[in-house]
């Protein structure tokens, strides 16, 4: 097929990915009549590829290739990680934009203040809720209460917790914006089979192709972001399913890789100008890999749950989210719902033999819940490039170097214990909680804001410090992880830096 | 309602999402992995199958279903050197553990050898592998009342993502 944009057309931003970040970023610029090739390296599906199969979607969406050390689960499709997310978008609180001012200095963390606070995006936190039609928000009704969700608020109730909500929840409770409503199908992880759940894949990428400002480039690996003599950005040199080498030509470029392929493709840029990759003068590029303290807990309640019916994450509790340095660690975290089909659910209690048989032989009484917790930026937790190994491009394969701060452990034995109580409040026995899991669905952090370019790679608008048409647009340029599950922030983040893209543009700065 | 998805999800390596663990063999022979096996090691599937059932001992399902599990494992080794060496190292470090003959002990000696050995990275592939197939094998939902796929049945939003009975009253 043609492509809409000859590749020596220099007047389009290049978006480099089609996730929470990448696929907003494209619709908000095309809407605003700029032009926009979007290169995702993953194939399209359409809504009758989603399939009830856990083992089918993680081969057909999942990031595969190879790829060393911590795992994380991170998709290589149209849409990318919105198709697998579970739609729980909690806003950052005030305090979360000013962890070090909050916390002070932790031994072995790098933290720092964001550049902006919670009063600058809470316009675009609106717009965020609004665009991808968040349960409770904005006129739209509250999502149903699961079985799962039940639970939660009964127990929360019993233990004295006062916030918490089935609501916040980016799955349709009805019709709107062109999807239906949520039918309570049960596999949010795989890809919501007809559309209820917001992902960009059925939300803004055709709302882009509305406009006429926009194409989207599917099966192609940005490679090479290449610079002109001056330092600015000209162009992103890909790889197509054959193998063939492209370079589009771009007046802008915003990456939005996800965490590692967002390091990945600024590392590999480097040049004899940036030797260390592009926006990488600070030597901050691929540190402060944050992903979150989590917990998975396992229980066995005394009645029927039943909590493969309905959405996977179906509740929250925000007691525990905020800064109460008394329990013994900084920042606080979110308990949620968390329901796991059978193979799942054998990791998360993990083990062998009769204990672990005796948990899947009463998987219809089990309840679950999960924590999302702040994760200190560590330099040491980081995304380096393998000296040797190559992937199928021949690029460097990407190395996840991830550990637990010493805060998020004293943050999870308050979890588990606090989690343990809920669930036992109801009856609940046999309560396990699992360090970790779940741990890297959320990626944070290696191209963080900061007012001091000494101190990140990108300013209050996420263009790097160093390149001026270079812009991240994912969650890598989060300076903080905050509790918070992250595609709303990525999502209010990213229609922030297009109107301020927009704007550069029309006072002709870009 | 399992019947479905039966015969694909054989041959499927079943997704360990939050584990690690990936195997990516698919659908070679059985036949021809089974012998490569045999030959290379001298073990049986039988073996393997017995440490399969000790792994997720569940009294409602048939020797057969655990006989499977290993088949699609085996068939995986076929295209996987290092599966394969792993499986080798089994029935050896089962029957030292054992200090004879680990088959023919009793159950509670069979189980105390694993334990011994559990740490080993050999123990770790095959439990991964196991788990994977057998927490996805139609039979074991049917155990555990998994019904599987929803979405052709309209999801749960007519049935019963919502009834829940015994919580206290004021909930």
């Amino acid at each position: 097929m043609a492509n809409r944009y000859e590749l020596s057309d220099s007047s389009v931003v290049v978006v480099i990915g089609s996730g929470a970040g990448g696929g907003t970023m494209s619709n908000e610029l095309a809407q605003k009549g700029i032009d926009v090739v979007c290169l995702e390296a993953g194939s399209r599906m359409q809504l009758s590829d989603i399939v009830n199969d856990t083992t089918a979607m993680h081969f057909k969406m999942s990031w595969l290739d190879k790829r060393l050390g911590a795992p994380a689960w991170i998709c290589k499709t149209v849409g990318g990680t919105t198709v697998r997310w579970s739609g729980i978008t909690p806003r950052f609180q005030e305090h979360e934009f000013k962890p070090l001012s909050t916390y002070g200095k932790l031994d072995d963390a790098t933290t720092i203040d964001w550049p902006i606070t919670l009063e600058e995006l809470a316009p675009y936190y609106d717009k965020a809720e609004y665009n991808m039609g968040v349960s409770g928000t904005h006129g739209i009704p509250p999502s149903a209460e699961t079985n799962e969700y039940k639970v939660l608020k009964a127990a929360a109730k019993k233990v004295g917790y006062k916030e918490y909500t089935s609501t916040r929840a980016a799955i349709n409770p009805v019709a709107r914006d062109g999807r239906p409503a949520c039918r309570q199908i049960g596999f949010c992880w795989s890809g919501c089979a007809i559309g209820a759940k917001w992902s960009t894949l059925y939300s803004e990428i055709p709302k882009a192709e509305a406009t006429d400002h926009f194409e989207l480039r599917t099966n192609v690996m940005a490679v090479n972001i290449n610079h002109d003599d001056s330092g600015k950005v000209t162009g992103v040199v890909y790889a197509d399913a054959d193998g063939n080498l492209h370079e589009q030509k771009a007046r802008a470029v915003c990456v939005a890789g996800n965490v590692i392929e967002t390091t990945r493709l600024l590392r590999n840029s480097a040049s004899s100008m940036f030797p260390a990759g592009l926006g990488n003068s600070s030597g901050h590029l691929g540190r402060n890999y944050m992903r979150h303290l989590t917990k998975s807990t396992v229980a066995i309640m005394p009645g029927a749950v039943n909590f493969h019916r309905g959405t996977r994450q179906s509740g929250l509790i925000f007691d525990e989210q905020y800064h109460q340095p008394e329990r013994g660690f900084a920042g606080g975290y979110l308990i949620e719902t968390a329901a796991t089909y059978p193979l799942l659910t054998a990791q998360t209690v993990g083990g062998w033999g009769a204990r672990t048989a005796e948990y899947m032989e009463n998987y219809t009484n089990l309840a679950a819940t999960w924590v999302s917790g702040e994760d200190p930026p560590q330099a040491s937790n980081r995304i380096t490039l393998h000296e040797t190994e190559r992937d199928q491009y021949g690029l460097p394969v990407p190395v996840v170097h991830y550990e637990f701060h010493q805060n998020s452990h004293a943050m999870y034995e308050h979890a588990a214990a606090a989690s343990k109580n809920l669930l036992e409040s109801l009856g609940g026995r046999k309560v396990f909680s699992l360090m970790g899991g779940g741990g890297g669905c959320h990626n944070m952090g290696v191209a963080r804001m900061s007012a001091d370019p000494e101190a990140g790679v990108t300013n209050r608008w996420g263009q790097t410090h160093d390149i001026p048409n270079l812009f991240v647009s994912d969650g890598s340029v989060f300076a903080s992880s905050a509790a918070a599950n992250p595609t709303l922030t990525i999502v209010a983040l990213a229609i922030r830096q297009a109107d301020h893209i927009a704007e550069r543009m029309s006072r002709r700065e870009l | 309602m399992m019947q479905g998805n039966a015969t694909r999800r054989k041959f499927l390596v079943a997704s360990v999402a939050f584990s690690g663990l990936m195997s990516t063999g698919m659908g070679a022979a059985v036949l021809r992995a089974g012998s490569a096996w045999a030959q290379s090691s001298g073990g049986n599937a039988g073996e393997l199958a017995r440490m399969a059932r000790l792994l997720f001992p569940h009294d409602g399902i048939a020797d057969d279903v655990y006989a499977e599990v290993i088949d699609g494992i085996l068939t995986d080794s076929a295209n996987d050197a290092s599966l394969l060496e792993l499986l080798d190292e089994a029935m050896p470090a089962l029957n030292a553990a054992q200090g004879g003959d680990w088959f023919a002990a009793g159950e509670d000696a069979q189980i105390a050898a694993m334990q011994a050995v559990e740490d080993e990275p050999f123990f770790a592939a095959i439990h991964g592998n196991v788990q994977a197939r057998f927490y996805s094998h139609p039979k074991v939902w049917e155990l555990i009342k998994f019904p599987g796929s929803s979405v052709e049945f309209g999801g749960y939003v007519e049935r019963g993502f919502d009834d829940i009975d015994w919580l206290p009253e004021d909930a």
